[in-house]
């Protein structure tokens, strides 16, 4: 039924699969958009939030998509500016993942703020030297560029693009895409880094304060260092499980191993720096105002020494090692662990920066604060999620997401069928890979 | 660090006189229009802008003891004037430091509610107002004009109240124009504290008691010379405008975090 | 026209970027923000010409002067009043609450009359001349009857033109049942009775004295007047007054002292003994005083060096001897050694023989109407009514016993014993209690064994409470005739216990009365003309206020000015007293019947192998618990470790928990003879071993949510144990258990 609108070459699901697919996500997407309407009705007393834990689970969620979102960047970086040309076949999904990733975390601010309607001020009353107004600004401006990356990608579909103008339109835009690569580039250096900064600015609280040089605390290098480390394994790894889903081979190996081979060695330089920071921090900076090591990592078993071992031993160096060795990188297996404990290092990263920061007490008399999210915050993490899987899916179904998927897949038609395929869907015709 | 501040609003607190009975909360709730819920035993969303902390040396029984600390807003100056952990993190610019008094302010209609104020504080002097505020049928009448009451969704605190120093300096300069006296700006929790253990006025004044009492090096971020006297959290760099007397080592040691080494005394814990 | 696809998505998207361009969507933006800004449902509150009017709090027996704040006609700040003898400018918790009282949703909003079952929340609104026909109605049937007798009233104080007016239409009417809530005022009065011979109250030097030796007052939690007292403290710190605390519990007056003194509870009056042994073993008494000014002095000397040395005070009380030794010499030899009593906030007496024993150290030292010493104070003599008019009726109902037994043979000295009220109405020994009236007090909470006084007003047939607030025992009255709050009225507030200022307070009308309620001073004047003949000509005022002005004479212009009217300070004629006892002189043993300070173990309730524990009250300032509950701002300030969400915790000290299985924060059971509560349970290293203590002033099932609900009341799980010596209520716990749930 819908098969004019799906790419040529490429064959895709019944359609009433597909809607069944769609509509038991959209359950759990609207249970997420009931959750965000109590939210913003009736107020944040709906999560479990309190004084101690103004940040929580949702700040969290909103800065681990965006460490992982920054595959999107930093694939641009590599395939537009530093000229990786196997990374064409990955880049259309790997800026729909960061499209994704940036429309949750400006959603996920957007509920989370007590006061959504003002939302705004804090571009209209923007404080220079408050970090957020950074990430504030660097974040929309980026989401723009995302915008401008994912909209060629939307202009390929069949339909639209028999539209001069569209098309005319999707063709300069992927002229100009370098420029764009470039500015997001930049953008997402420096709202990674004041997002790390977020944390490491506090000098109020001393777990989460680390001296830097000028006003950038240390964080806000790592945060932009472990986001460009680690985003492209969350590329891999999505594109590896839409593989899986759809049981097809959709990206070649060669743009999958080079990622990967770039992201091990970042996640390596990015944890010895994390190493050298969290020594420097231990040994100087937190002993400079009262704390041993062992303070921050006490009192309950959540915040125990454990994390810190998993933060770096077992998410770091471990993923490191295997994607920097070409043993490794071979191993499907191999490969599949590190992308996965790449992931979770990261986010563990930040949910350290976010949730440990408000747990550790500083004032001597003062208490460990624990906290779990109401259902109302999961809800709404949850909900990006499922919009996430939704736009992926809608996406997957119409866009030439993947330039090589028609090679890589050739359709076999069936008798029956064989009459049914228009006679410009010759299976040897290559798509149009979004750049052209 | 210069001292280039017209007044220095600051506070000092007799530990060994505070009887921990929390009049000092009270008269700011009152005066300050805080709301209340049906159920406030969860001080985690109990909004308090002077709040009694219960300090125990974690000795037992019988060599036990208790101390209360009132903590309200530290108005924090930073390590150059204005650089308190929560001014410098607002992003829209909703809470500001005064130069001329050298208070945090906290502007309601402008902060959207993003609470990095409060996650940069360490005293947990910061609220949010999860709830609307309601006031039983009838209650609001007693509702003061001079502050107004927070909306939802936004972060308030301790203004030393700032609106008591407005009423001040309009009817002095009604006065033709003259300096405001000591006594003339008070807080509300110092004016009620039935021990007298607050004492309030401008640090730069030498002839005020707050002076005297704790004799602040303004040269080096008001470290007190007063070997009696401490801050909260000193070490932090926070440099905190409310200063806190003990005759006791344990609670002046309490007031701050220090290495095994740097110590004998053991740390205190909370709740015993 | 026809719209094709191409027409229908040009406009779309041109309508769209149009929009987007024009200054719309900016204005929304800008209008939202703004709307947020002054949402509707939260309150502006309207600003106006501010103004002070100063009065007095009456709220606690504190009676602390206060200054409101007003806009136009709005009172929207309490504070405390300079200059004011009690409390000068400072102010407690509570009274800084008072206008959530005054504006609060528990208030009566006019005259009430029961519909449904008593207690169960029915009520009739009727006007004022209803009520007041109603109760004259009854009170005339009863007088006809003859049973005048049978008709009491209980009242928060018995000082002051108010109290004053109900118990002289008591009297008048004929019934001599006017009972006064009991509080260690009792105990000292009777103290002073009995050894100076005088109808006084305590007046304490405290600003002039240098060693205060407190037998578990705590007078920072609310023992005396509460804003007082911590003035005091602060002037003691400032001094180098050295304080000693002795208590079980490390209460926020130990934590202050300089030192804290454990001691086995109910054992005060030993150590106090053994203090004596001591000071008189080794001569460090004041001689000249005990030889010129004392009587009996020997006969309790040879009492106290039989029975009480520090070895054999030391096994009752657990402090070990060489302390006790210690502390008797720095009592003695200091200057101007003061002892007290009263455990907690004095809410509740103490056994006769216990304030006995500390008064002696007092006078072991000769620190007696002196400077920096204790004095008896008596009530500013301002009140001057005509004589009350007696006709037969009321005669013979005046020879009547009181219901309670004070005043009797076996209890002379006791001028009110409401502990004993309950028993005697169960028990019906003497006549039924018909009617009865309660004025500033909440009996049904307030007084222990909270059952036991339920049954005994079940059996009232007509119970008027003239409560402003729908409290526990308005809850369960027949009609409620609800007076002004403090801050709607008139009163004159004489000086609280232990001021040593004969001054009077004026409590004067902050705002116009809110609701359909009226003076109780009005009440009792309409009900005494209702009533008519005698009654009514002992009343000859038409109103409460004209009453007032009337006796307060050339004094009123004064109060009215400064707030209150100041006599002289006791202090200024005190050389001049004498004791006014047979023998001119201060009496160790009460001539007529022996009677000596000494230890009598107050025999608490419980069996020892079933209830193992010891659960005590302990007072929190932090938790009014007297006739005013905590308004919601007071809720706000106890502690989690105090009440989280309706929990109460109960303190034990950890050897205590682990013995009974039970960790920190747990859910347990807490048993006592009387009935048993769920508690959870706080290990605190501040109190001893085999104690359980429970804060006063929870587990309130009247007033409103901000309040009903949470905790248990401690009176429902202790009661009242008779002194021998003077019919009080002397207990101080009850035994308990604790167990898991």
């Amino acid at each position: 039924m819908d098969s004019a609108l799906i790419p040529k070459g490429v064959k895709r699901c019944p359609l009433w699969q597909f809607l069944l697919f769609i509509g038991a996500v959209g359950i759990v997407l609207l249970w997420g958009v009931y959750a965000m309407l109590l939210c913003w009705f009736k107020g944040l007393n709906q999560t479990n939030m309190n004084d101690y834990y103004g940040f929580a689970l949702w700040i969290w969620a909103d800065l681990a998509v965006i460490a992982v979102g920054g595959g999107a960047f930093f694939t641009g970086l590599l395939r537009y500016i530093f000229g990786k040309d196997e990374l064409k076949n990955i880049i259309n999904y790997a800026v729909l993942i960061g499209f994704i990733c940036y429309s949750s975390a400006l959603l996920i601010l957007a509920i989370d703020i007590g006061q959504p309607l003002r939302g705004w001020f804090i571009f209209w009353h923007a404080n220079v030297h408050s970090m957020l107004t950074e990430v504030a600004f660097c974040l929309s401006c980026y989401f723009g560029v995302l915008t401008i990356e994912y909209l060629p990608l939307v202009l390929e579909n069949r339909q639209i693009d028999k539209v001069p103008f569209f098309h005319h339109l999707g063709h300069n835009m992927h002229e100009i895409m370098a420029v764009f690569a470039a500015t997001g580039a930049f953008l997402s250096f420096f709202h990674q880094g004041s997002l790390g900064g977020v944390a490491g600015v506090l000098f109020g609280r001393p777990f989460a304060y680390r001296e830097g040089v000028f006003i950038w605390p240390w964080t806000f290098f790592l945060f932009t260092w472990s986001a460009a480390a680690c985003g492209p394994c969350f590329t891999i790894l999505v594109t590896k499980i839409t593989e899986k889903v759809t049981r097809k081979k959709l990206v070649k190996d060669n743009a999958i191993e080079l990622l990967a081979k770039i992201s091990g060695w970042m996640i390596l330089t990015y944890i010895i720096a994390k190493t050298v920071d969290t020594w420097y921090w231990a040994t100087v900076t937190a002993p400079s105002k009262g704390f041993t090591l062992m303070e921050f990592y006490s009192n309950n078993a959540l915040y125990g020494i454990w994390i810190l071992v998993a933060e770096i031993l077992i998410c770091g160096y471990i993923p490191a090692f295997i994607l920097i060795t070409k043993k490794g990188r071979k191993n499907p297996l191999g490969v599949w662990i590190a992308i996965i404990l790449a992931v979770i290092g990261v986010c563990l990263n930040r949910w350290v920066m976010v949730l440990q920061v408000m747990a550790v007490p500083v004032m001597t008399f003062d208490h460990w604060a624990l906290y779990y999210p109401s259902w109302q915050e999961v809800a709404t993490t949850i909900l990006p999620v499922a919009y996430g899987v939704i736009l992926i899916a809608i996406s997957y179904r119409y866009l030439p997401v993947f330039p090589n998927e028609a090679e890589m897949n050739p359709i076999e038609p069936l008798p029956e069928e064989a009459a049914a395929i228009e006679p410009s869907m010759a299976p040897e015709q290559e798509l149009t890979p979004a750049e052209a | 660090m210069k001292n280039n501040l017209n007044h220095r609003f600051g506070m000092v607190i007799d530990l060994d006189k505070c009887t921990g009975c929390g009049s000092c909360m009270v008269a700011c709730m009152a005066e300050n229009n805080v709301p209340f819920r049906k159920d406030e035993s969860d001080k985690l969303l109990s909004i308090t802008w002077m709040r009694v902390f219960r300090l125990n040396n974690g000795k037992p029984f019988p060599e036990t003891d208790i101390c209360y600390l009132p903590r309200p807003c530290m108005q924090c100056a930073g390590l150059h004037e204005g650089h308190s952990p929560c001014v410098s993190v607002c992003p829209a610019t909703a809470t500001d430091y005064g130069m001329e008094t050298g208070i945090v302010s906290q502007i309601y209609t402008r902060c959207f509610g993003c609470r990095y104020c409060m996650a940069s504080c360490p005293y947990h002097s910061r609220y949010f107002n999860w709830w609307d505020p309601i006031w039983p049928d009838g209650m609001e009448k007693y509702l003061s004009p001079n502050v107004s009451p927070r909306m939802r969704g936004v972060v308030e605190k301790c203004s030393f109240c700032y609106h008591r120093y407005q009423l001040a300096k309009d009817k002095a300069f009604m006065d033709g124009g003259r300096e405001l006296k000591e006594n003339e700006y008070q807080t509300a929790c110092t004016q009620a504290c039935p021990a007298n253990a607050i004492t309030f006025g401008d640090l730069n004044n030498p002839d005020h008691a707050v002076h005297r009492m704790v004799k602040p090096d303004l040269e080096h971020g008001g470290r007190p010379q007063n070997p009696h006297a401490f801050r909260l959290l000193e070490r932090l760099g926070t440099n905190p405008k409310v200063y806190y007397l003990s005759s006791r080592k344990w609670i002046r040691h309490a007031g701050d975090n220090y290495l095994k080494n740097e110590a004998k005394m053991k740390k205190p814990v909370h709740h015993g | 026209m026809k719209i094709g696809r191409r027409e229908f998505l040009s406009f779309v998207i041109g309508g769209a970027a149009g929009t987007a361009l024009s200054p719309l969507p900016w204005k929304l933006m800008d209008d939202s923000s703004i709307w947020t800004q002054m949402w509707p449902w939260t309150p502006v509150p309207e600003n106006g010409e501010a103004s002070y009017v100063n009065s007095v709090c009456t709220l606690c027996p504190g009676r602390c002067g206060i200054t409101v704040r007003k806009i136009d006609d709005r009172a929207v700040k309490i504070e405390g009043m300079k200059k004011y003898p009690v409390n000068d400018g400072g102010l407690c918790l509570l009274g800084l609450s008072g206008l959530q009282l005054l504006y609060g949703p528990t208030r009566i909003k006019g005259p009430l009359k029961r519909s449904g079952k008593r207690g169960q929340g029915d009520w009739e609104r009727i006007s004022w001349k209803e009520a007041i026909s109603e109760i004259v109605e009854k009170l005339g049937e009863l007088r006809e009857k003859g049973r005048p007798q049978s008709v009491g009233a209980i009242s928060g104080s018995d000082r002051g033109t108010v109290p004053r007016l109900l118990e002289r239409l008591l009297t008048a009417y004929g019934s001599p049942n006017f009972f006064r809530m009991a509080s260690v005022r009792d105990s000292y009065e009777l103290t002073l009775d009995i050894m100076q011979g005088v109808q006084a109250l305590p007046g304490f030097d405290f600003e002039n004295a240098d060693f205060i030796l407190s037998f578990g007052s705590d007078i920072l939690e609310g023992w005396g007047s509460p804003v007082q007292m911590m003035r005091v403290n602060s002037a003691w710190k400032s001094a180098g007054v050295k304080v000693i605390q002795i208590e079980p519990r490390l209460s926020n007056t130990a934590a202050k002292s300089d030192k804290w003194i454990p001691i086995n509870p109910g054992t005060e009056a030993a150590l106090a003994m053994g203090l004596a042994h001591v000071i008189i073993k080794e001569l460090l008494y004041d001689n000249g005083f005990i030889s010129a000014d004392t009587s009996r002095f020997d006969d309790w000397k040879q009492l106290v060096i039989d029975e009480y040395s520090p070895d054999s005070v030391a096994a009752v009380t657990g402090i070990d001897a060489g302390t006790i030794v210690v502390l008797a010499r720095r009592f003695a030899n200091a200057s101007k050694p003061m002892a007290i009593c009263g455990r907690g906030d004095g809410t509740h007496p103490v056994s006769l023989t216990e304030c006995m024993a500390v008064h002696a150290l007092n006078a072991l030292t000769g620190n007696i109407n002196k400077k920096g010493g204790i004095f008896a104070v008596s009530d500013p003599d301002y009140i001057h009514w005509p004589e009350i008019e007696m006709d037969s009726t009321a005669a013979v109902g005046m020879q009547h016993d009181r219901l309670d037994g004070a005043g009797s043979r076996k209890y002379p000295h006791s001028r009110y014993l409401l502990n004993r009220l309950p028993e005697s109405i169960l028990s019906k020994a003497l006549y039924p209690l018909e009617a009865l009236f309660i004025a500033d007090a909440n009996p049904l909470y307030t007084l222990t064994d909270t059952q036991d006084t339920g049954k005994a007003f079940e059996k009232i047939p007509l119970v008027v409470s003239f409560s402003s607030f729908m409290d526990e025992t308005a809850r369960h009255a027949d009609l409620i005739l609800p007076n002004h709050v403090y801050l709607e009225r008139y009163e004159d507030v004489p000086m609280p216990f232990g001021m040593l200022q004969q001054a009077v307070g004026l409590a004067r009308p902050v705002v116009e009365p809110q609701l359909d309620t009226r003076h109780v001073g009005d009440v009792i004047i309409e009900t005494a003309k209702g009533l008519g003949g005698s009654v009514a000509t002992s009343f000859p005022w038409k109103t409460y206020y004209l009453c007032l002005k009337e006796t307060l004479g050339e004094k009123w212009q004064a109060m009215v000015v400064n707030g209150f009217w100041s006599g002289s300070k006791s202090i200024d004629q005190a050389l001049k007293t004498s004791f006014d006892t047979a023998s001119g002189k201060f009496e160790f043993v009460d001539p007529n019947t022996g009677l000596k300070p000494q230890f009598k173990p107050v025999q608490i309730k419980g069996d020892e192998r079933q209830f193992p524990l010891l659960l005590m009250p302990y007072d929190s300032i932090r938790l009014a618990h007297g006739y005013i509950g905590d308004p919601p701002f007071m809720v706000k300030t106890v502690e989690d470790i105090v009440l989280k969400h309706n929990d109460v915790f109960v303190e034990v000290n950890p050897k205590t928990a682990r013995a009974a299985g039970l960790n920190d924060g747990q859910r347990a059971l807490l048993g006592t003879p009387l009935g048993t509560a769920k508690v959870r349970v706080r290990l605190f290293e501040g109190i001893m071993p085999g104690i359980v203590a429970l804060p006063r002033g929870l587990g309130h099932t009247a007033y409103d949510d901000y309040l009903a609900g949470k905790g248990i009341n401690v009176n429902t799980l202790i009661g009242p144990v008779e002194d021998p010596d003077s019919g009080m209520n002397a207990a101080w716990g009850i035994r308990a258990k604790l167990s898991k749930i």
